[in-house]
């Protein structure tokens, strides 16, 4: 069966930053290649006007000010937090010394 | 146990008016309900001891007499915000997430004094034809419990289709209220896109995405459409509407109306089971004053792909919050933030979800944006276009909302496509931003219910109920 390389299988999954098992790559060789091969067909597709159509909002949509709008208690957002340090979110080590 | 349930929500209204029922009474059946049917799995959270303590609340009111959806128990699909209720869109990374605002449909749906009985269950994050894709299980068909339920609103639908509540509240990317609703045999509305906002919603594809009813009768659908629209300065796609009732031209004929299918939507891809009961509907149009041609228009057959290169390029985008640092599952097996967001994405998300993903990612890097994304954008304006030129001469557009009846709960899920191709009738509708609506137009010999689906033009939703109700009184 046709199928992407393993090399273009991990670099896909980088873009996307998703871990891959080794045992999966197989699969997504597979998987991917068969839904890259069905967006290919778009390269076929005949269309006369070049203007794109990025949203269907037919409206002027409105900047709002630069500003704040509302306030939220660090309180009301920490059960949600996966970990934190007081008043701060923690995470790895983000900065190699 | 009462039977109230099985009551129209103007019979319900009038019970309440007259101070035959009260609210902890409907509350109290629809948990009975639930119960009874948990092999059904259409709730992934129940808010069942808040349902009961408002529904008190409320009962010691005076019964707002205007208000029909007053104290009526509703549904909302787990991928809703709901204010101090679990809200998990079907998957591990926000298994244990709960909002602290409520999204601007629940807010809408609070302010009419409905009830929130629970969170239905859905495909991942939005993403499947069939609710299979979710975390805690699939939904099973209420008519057929070794059938799916469709999908991604699947716990919706079979929330109503069992008379669970009777209303329910969906979300529609690529056909997701409507296909459900077309094999569990009820009433599914996708909006006109802006008509609803979006505040809240956890977005899958934002220049898709829209939230509508789902309910046992069109009557219902439409009046539960009254109360959720409205321009949201919270979500600037929303758009400024007046305010009308959408169940004002329900009862009246549909004599002179002009009615369009498109050639493709009874093709070779459409079983002979499904076919035969549009054709009985083209009959009773006909017999009763509308115009019925057949049409071809373009693009239709290319919806697919489309869908597939913007849902999944918006989708990689909008799940690119899910890194597990400010809220959601963050994997414990990290040493670097690096490592971290692979790891918590690899462990946190289902096998569909990464799958779309990783194409998205790939799909919207380099020049790749403008090979495909940009492509597809300008098919998207021409189908747009070619919906407009129909509607410059007929009404509405009519087809089947599926090609085929609900299949097994068993049937495989290796084909990565087959969840695309079973939106390949509704996905059009997305892409032009019109409002789509399945009603059940009969069942095959096994009782399986076929669906009927009515495009309209952008904001015609009203005159969409009225040649609905018309169908569903005739179909009976």
């Amino acid at each position: 069966m046709d199928k992407l390389t393993k090399e273009e299988v991990l670099h896909v999954a980088h873009l996307a930053r998703i871990k891959v098992e080794d045992s999966e790559i197989e699969k997504y060789q597979i998987e991917l290649k068969q839904l890259l091969d069905d967006v290919d067909q778009i390269k076929d597709i005949v269309v006369e006007s070049q203007e794109l159509l990025v949203t269907p909002v037919e409206h002027e949509t409105i900047l709002r000010n630069d500003s704040d709008t509302r306030e939220v208690e660090f309180n009301m957002i920490k059960k949600n937090v996966p970990a934190t340090n007081g008043n701060f979110v923690e995470v790895p080590v983000m900065v190699n010394e | 146990m009462n039977r109230y349930l099985d009551l129209s929500i103007p019979e319900i209204h009038e019970l309440f008016v007259n101070h035959k029922i009260t609210p902890v009474d409907l509350v109290e059946e629809c948990y009975h309900r639930i119960e009874e049917n948990s092999d059904l799995n259409c709730f992934i959270t129940l808010n069942k001891s808040e349902a009961l303590e408002y529904a008190k609340k409320l009962g010691e009111e005076k019964v707002e007499e205007d208000n029909l959806l007053w104290g009526i128990p509703i549904a909302i699909k787990d991928n809703i915000s709901t204010k101090n209720i679990r809200t998990t869109c079907a998957s591990r990374m926000l298994e244990n997430y709960v909002p602290i605002y409520d999204a601007t449909v629940v807010e809408k749906i609070k302010s009419k004094k409905m009830i929130i009985i629970g969170k239905t269950n859905m495909d991942e994050f939005a993403m499947g034809s069939t609710s299979r894709t979710s975390y805690f299980g699939a939904p099973k068909n209420p008519i057929d419990k070794t059938k799916i339920t469709g999908g991604s609103s699947g716990g919706s639908a079979a929330c109503i289709a069992g008379a669970l509540t009777p209303l329910a509240l969906g979300t529609d990317t690529g056909g997701s209220i409507r296909q459900p609703a077309s094999y569990t045999g009820i009433v599914g509305m996708k909006p006109t896109y802006g008509r609803v906002s979006r505040y809240g919603l956890i977005a899958f594809a934002s220049s898709l995405d829209q939230i509508g009813p789902m309910t046992r009768n069109v009557y219902e659908n439409a009046l539960l459409l009254n109360e959720i629209v409205g321009k949201d300065k919270k979500d600037l796609t929303s758009r400024e509407c007046e305010r009308e009732d959408f169940t004002r031209f329900i009862g009246k004929d549909i004599h002179g109306m002009k009615i369009a299918i498109p050639n493709y939507f009874v093709s070779n891809i459409v079983s002979n089971e499904i076919i035969q009961k549009l054709d009985h509907v083209v009959e009773i149009l006909k017999s009763n004053g509308a115009e019925v041609d057949y049409i071809d228009m373009k693009y239709l057959d290319q919806a697919v792909t489309l869908y597939q290169i913007i849902a999944m390029g918006e989708a990689s985008s909008n799940l690119a919050r899910f890194d597990g640092v400010k809220f959601g599952y963050r994997s414990s097996q990290s040493d670097s933030i690096e490592e971290m967001y692979a790891n918590t994405r690899c462990e946190g998300f289902g096998s569909e979800v990464k799958r779309r993903i990783m194409v998205g990612s790939y799909l919207l890097s380099g020049e790749n944006a403008k090979i495909y994304y940009d492509k597809a954008l300008a098919i998207r304006n021409a189908m747009k276009e070619e919906f407009d030129r129909v509607f410059q001469e007929y009404d509405f557009i009519l087809g089947p909302t599926t090609t085929t009846v609900a299949y097994n709960l068993d049937e495989s899920l290796d084909d990565p496509r087959k969840s695309f191709m079973d939106d390949v009738l509704v996905i059009p509708v997305n892409m032009a931003g019109l409002p789509g609506l399945n009603i059940p137009m009969g069942e095959n010999d096994d009782h399986m219910p076929i669906g009927l689906h009515i495009i309209g033009n952008r904001l015609e939703e009203a005159r969409m109920y009225q040649i609905a109700s018309f169908l569903e009184n005739k179909l009976k």
